[in-house]
């Protein structure tokens, strides 16, 4: 008897470690890991070797609460000619082919976004110094390749950054 | 089961249940972005507005729609538009759900042998009545002058106006089909017969109230249903603000516009005629117009003493004496006779008598303004729905068409659009089913006005553009279009490809190019319009008055058919906001209800929600009671489309509907129903949350402000609202804009029962004396010191740096407690998630969280739109100015009532209005300290 009850606080012990880990790992793997895209872009090769600008293709950042993601047809502009070797590049001219738009996965979701009102142009326009950049919220992303969230996007997070720029803390910024 | 076991499947359980909820698959969320952009310039989540027409009524206010990525969200009135003057009533604001409404006719339909509906294409419908409209033509049937031939092909639609009725001419011409009289129940054939016999002029005028002096009232509802509700509205506002206006409204039964007047006086239904004839005999003694034949004229009209008069007319001496007194000293008198005066057995007489005194004292040209008249151009009179039934009765109808009409609307038997079975083949062109349309062979679905192109012509000398908002949701066309095929396909010619080709070229040939740019940019056009001058017929005026019988026998008691601010003649019924918004005079929300007088109810032994049952010799119902304060001993009232179909009579001389039925009988039976009464009591139990307008400045026995707290303090801004209830008219057009801005749940009669109402906004109706009723509009107050936010427990209400009392919803754990201690009772409590039909979604503003089970919410001084409008002013580093937010409910007021603004800046409306001398807080003791001031009326309660 007195065998068993020790094995079973062992297992119990160790069991609840093993939980621990497994929460963690699923933790990471559910919010935090880069997703799988349907084409593997890069923002490494497009920013970090070409030199383009965020609002090239994400045109709407200073005009919309939404950045904007390029249509087909803004990728194919370039990618008609450009690169038309490369297997990635082929998945996309296939949907170009299909007229089919690109079912990306989203990278930045608030959880609670049903309850989060923010605007993209609000922060690109913000009289603050030194100017917000994109980075400062998605990372600098011209080093990676796989993109995946760097901020929690968590209330925390958000409030901790309004206080240090002197930004509004009211409820009412962005809930309502 | 012992402990270890029950421990063991405990945890296996609960192992269970955590690996579960953690879910290795990650919850992934596409964004899908464009193909190809639509270069049309649109920005994701930025607003656009297009200028378009308002169609849920023949008023023709401006509409601005405002889209955001391809949905319609929002319609607010056309800013300086000559009808709306940039508001929109109750009906106007929830029209929008007309377009995602799930229950459209989506494809044509083909009815099948066993008489249902078959989905086929539109090639098929075309040919189907093409073949018909050929066979009936090759037998020789309703060729132009084989006017003996008696099967005829006939087109019945709706009311229509510019373009369209020229289109529809030009299908009927070259088609040979029939063009019938246009159907609309109330289509003041009286009037207008009235006038065709007195001046020759078969028409509509348009009453131009901002103008007048002394306005008289009789029996119009101005404000609800009469003409142009909105249009009245406003022009009252600007009148009022006059000191010298003065109104006397005279009527047989208790409106809501009556009891917006300086005096009003129930007069004994059917004696409205000699009402009128007092006055004339009056103004022919006075010799005012100059018209020294008037006399002559009315000399057939009955003689009687004052007392006379006085006892027929159920109004004192004085009151009489004193109406002619205020029209004959008054610089520019108005008369105006309709709603139920003009739509009773003698409404023909009322409005003969009311047109001739608009001659006799010399309103015409001046307040009665026949060069700008209504557009009833092609508008026929409910008898001619009568003659069509006997026509499909005798077999006589080859093709009908029946365009965009529900002339069973209400379906009164006799006068219902019968025997449509009995056509060749009947084509309806509709966006709804109804009664009429499920009669029909062949459903043709229309587009809605926000899909449509098309222009409305709603009075002389103005034009209005409809246009397309979105594109066309389902399979559907509009009416022009539709024309255009059938007569392409009939005649191998089109005029144009498209009925928007054809609208520009007509357009272009008859305003020119610059003004077709005005008409698109503006959302109307003003045109010359030619002076004609209106004389009276003196001959035939005279030879009509000796003929006229005024029969003053009504059979008691008088059930009226009123037309409703909410349903119209019953065609509005179809939207469920319009449900959900309480009728301002009862506040009972979802069903039907009769309405009956305290003397009535008294007697009978009646209280509310008693069940009665109504009978005339054709007609009877089982209906709840409302009593109706202010509504004279012997009336009853139903409002058309709530009750089961009240059997109408049609008027012979004018074709218009009589609306009522005499000598019907009411029985009380053991039942007491539910009824949504939304009021809880109309006693202000002496609060004086509507104070006098005489006792100004009440003197308190504490300083109301003083408080615990420390104050409050605003960097910025200190919003505020004012509501002048001198203008207000509590016509419920800001709930109805309040319910759409703010994603406000339709909850359904069952949780208004249990007194869950979700409106953020509400008109409270309160009883005064001499049998006054008093309107006002309640929302959150805002207040500085507010209780309910003391008692949150999770921090979830709290008073914001910019005077607003901020409600976070995803922070609020619903203990109601907060509800509880409002002592206006502002706040509502969602008690489940409400099911939405998922058509209607488009509808939801994206600015505006949609509220879950369990949270509490109310208004939010439009958060969202202060936002927006700090976003713009911080573009150009600004403050926000005045006047460039607005509250939802202060926008759409038609009568300007209400004022939005900062409370601090001493330049703004909104802080004159606060300090003017009216103003006050509702239940100021308290110390809340609100935001939102109401101005008290300025007219004293003088009715009797």
């Amino acid at each position: 008897m007195k065998k068993f009850l020790a094995i079973s606080a062992a297992a119990g012990f160790f069991a609840f470690f093993a939980a621990v880990f497994l929460a963690l790992g699923a933790d990471w793997y559910r919010n935090k890991r880069a997703p799988d895209q349907p084409i593997a872009f890069s923002h490494k090769i497009h920013v970090g070797k070409v030199g383009l600008k965020c609002e090239t293709c994400h045109k709407y950042t200073h005009q919309s609460t939404f950045a904007g993601i390029p249509s087909v047809q803004k990728c194919m502009s370039c990618h008609a000619q450009v690169a038309t070797d490369r297997p990635e590049v082929q998945k996309l001219s296939g949907y170009w082919e299909r007229q089919e738009p690109i079912p990306w996965n989203r990278v930045h979701r608030i959880r609670i976004r049903e309850h989060v009102f923010f605007s993209h142009k609000r922060h690109m326009k913000a009289d603050v110094d030194p100017k917000l950049e994109c980075a400062n919220c998605h990372g600098e992303v011209q080093y990676v390749d796989k993109l995946r969230r760097v901020s929690s996007l968590e209330m925390g997070w958000c409030v901790s950054c309004h206080v240090s720029k002197g930004a509004s803390t009211d409820c009412l910024t962005c809930h309502r | 089961m012992n402990r270890r076991d029950f421990v063991r499947l405990m945890g296996l359980a609960g192992g269970a249940t955590a690996l579960n909820s953690c879910g290795l698959e990650r919850q992934t969320e596409k964004i899908i972005p464009y193909l190809v952009p639509p270069d049309d310039g649109v920005i994701p989540g930025v607003a656009t507005y297009t200028q378009t027409t308002c169609t849920e009524c023949p008023a023709g206010c401006g509409a601005s729609v405002k889209v955001v990525d391809y949905r319609a969200g929002k319609l607010e009135g056309v800013a300086v538009h000559p009808v709306n003057d940039g508001a929109l009533c109750m009906r106007g604001q929830a029209s929008l759900s007309r377009l995602y409404h799930p229950d459209r006719v989506q494809t044509p339909l083909k009815k099948d042998a066993r008489g249902d509906f078959a989905e086929i294409s539109w090639d098929e419908a075309y040919d189907m009545i093409t073949t018909a409209l050929k066979a009936s033509s090759s037998q020789g049937f309703g060729f132009k002058g084989q006017k003996n031939t008696k099967t005829k092909n006939v087109f019945l639609s709706g009311r229509t106006s510019g373009t369209l009725s020229e289109l529809i001419d030009l299908f009927c011409s070259g088609s040979a089909v029939e063009r019938l009289p246009e159907f609309e129940l109330f289509s003041y054939a009286a009037i207008r017969k009235a006038n065709e016999t007195l001046f020759g002029r078969a028409e509509l005028p348009s009453f131009r109230i901002e103008d007048a002096d002394f306005m008289l009232t009789v029996g119009a509802d101005l404000f609800e249903t009469f003409v142009s509700p909105v249009s009245h509205a406003a022009q009252f506002a600007r009148a009022k603000k006059n000191s010298h206006f003065e109104w006397t409204h005279v009527e047989p039964h208790a409106s809501l516009t009556g009891f917006q007047a300086k005096r009003r006086y129930s007069v004994t239904p059917g004696s409205e005629p000699y009402l009128l004839t007092f006055l004339l005999t009056k103004v022919s003694r006075m010799n005012v117009a100059g018209d020294r034949h008037i006399a002559d004229v009315i000399e057939a009209l009955p003689k009687l003493t004052d007392r006379g008069f006085a006892e027929k007319t159920g109004l004192t001496v004085e009151q009489l004496n004193g109406i002619a007194e205020s029209l004959l000293s008054a610089r520019k008198p108005l008369v105006i006779a309709g709603g139920v005066s003009t739509t009773q057995a003698v409404g023909f007489e009322t409005a003969l008598l009311a047109g001739l005194l608009q001659w006799a004292v010399g309103m015409i040209g001046s307040t009665v303004d026949f060069d700008h008249a209504e557009n009833y151009d092609h508008v026929g009179a409910a008898g001619d729905v009568v003659e069509l039934s006997s026509r499909l009765g005798e077999n006589g109808i080859g093709v009908l068409f029946v365009s965009n009409v529900d002339a069973a609307a209400g379906s009164q038997a006799t006068l219902g659009l019968e025997n449509i079975d009995k056509a060749g083949l009947s084509v309806g062109l509709t966006e709804f089913m109804n009664d009429t349309m499920r009669q029909c062979d062949v459903i043709l679905p229309l587009s809605d006005t926000l899909e449509s192109w098309g222009d409305a012509i709603p009075k002389r000398g103005l034009v209005n553009v409809i246009q397309p908002a979105v594109e066309p949701l389902y399979d559907t066309r509009t009416t022009g279009d539709i024309l255009l095929q059938l007569v392409g396909r009939l005649t191998g010619n089109t005029p144009a490809a498209s009925y928007q080709e054809f609208l520009f070229a007509k357009w272009r040939s008859r305003y020119g190019r610059q003004s077709v740019e005005t008409l698109l940019v503006d959302g109307f056009l003003r045109r010359p319009t030619t002076r004609t001058a209106v004389n009276l017929d003196h001959l035939a005026t005279r030879r009509r008055l000796r003929s006229l019988k005024i029969t003053d026998a009504v059979a008691w008691p008088i059930l009226m058919v009123t037309p409703s601010i909410r349903s119209f003649d019953g065609r509005s019924g179809d939207l469920a906001l319009l449900s959900e918004i309480p009728d301002p005079l009862t506040t009972i929300t979802w069903g039907g209800w009769l309405s009956i007088s305290q003397a009535d109810a008294a007697e009978k032994g009646l209280e509310d929600k008693d069940e009665v049952r109504v009978a005339s010799s054709e007609w009877t119902a089982k209906l709840p009671v409302k009593i109706q304060r202010g509504l004279p001993r012997g009336v009853m009232m139903v409002q058309c489309g709530s009750v089961k179909p009240v059997p109408l009579s049609i008027d012979p001389r004018s074709g218009g509907v009589i609306a009522s039925l005499e000598g019907v009988s009411i029985e009380k039976t053991a039942m007491s129903l539910a009824v949504p009464i939304m009021s809880g009591s109309q006693s202000q139990e002496g609060r004086k949350i509507i104070p006098e307008p005489s006792h100004g400045g009440e003197r308190h026995h504490h300083d109301p402000e003083a408080t615990l707290y420390p104050d409050n303090v605003y960097p910025e801004y200190r919003w505020g609202l004012v509501i002048d209830l001198n203008l207000c008219i509590g016509c419920g057009a800001c709930v109805s804009a309040c319910y759409v801005e703010n994603n406000v749940p339709v909850v359904g009669p069952e949780e208004h029962l249990l007194g869950r109402e979700m409106s953020w906004l509400r008109i409270e109706p309160y009883d005064a004396k001499n049998d006054h009723v008093e309107f006002q509009p309640m929302m959150c107050q805002h207040c500085g010191n507010a209780p309910c936010e003391a008692v949150c427990p999770v921090f979830a209400t709290y008073h914001n740096p910019e005077g607003l009392n901020a409600q976070v919803y995803n922070r609020c754990v619903g203990t109601r407690y907060c509800a509880n201690n409002c002592p206006y009772k502002v706040r509502r409590f969602n008690w489940y998630d409400t099911k939405r039909p998922s058509a209607l979604n488009p509808t939801r503003n994206p600015e505006v969280s949609i509220r879950g089970r369990g949270v509490m919410e109310k208004c939010s001084f439009c958060v969202q739109r202060i936002r927006s409008a700090r976003d713009v002013a911080k573009d150009r580093k600004s403050k926000i100015n005045d006047g460039e937010v607005t509250t939802a409910c202060a926008q759409t007021c038609p009568t300007k009532a209400m004022v939005f603004g900062d409370l601090q800046d001493e330049n703004s409306e909104v802080y004159r209005w606060a300090h003017s001398e009216r103003a006050y807080r509702v239940l100021e003791p308290l110390g809340t300290s609100p935001g939102v001031h109401y101005l008290r009326n300025k007219w004293k309660n003088d009715h009797a």
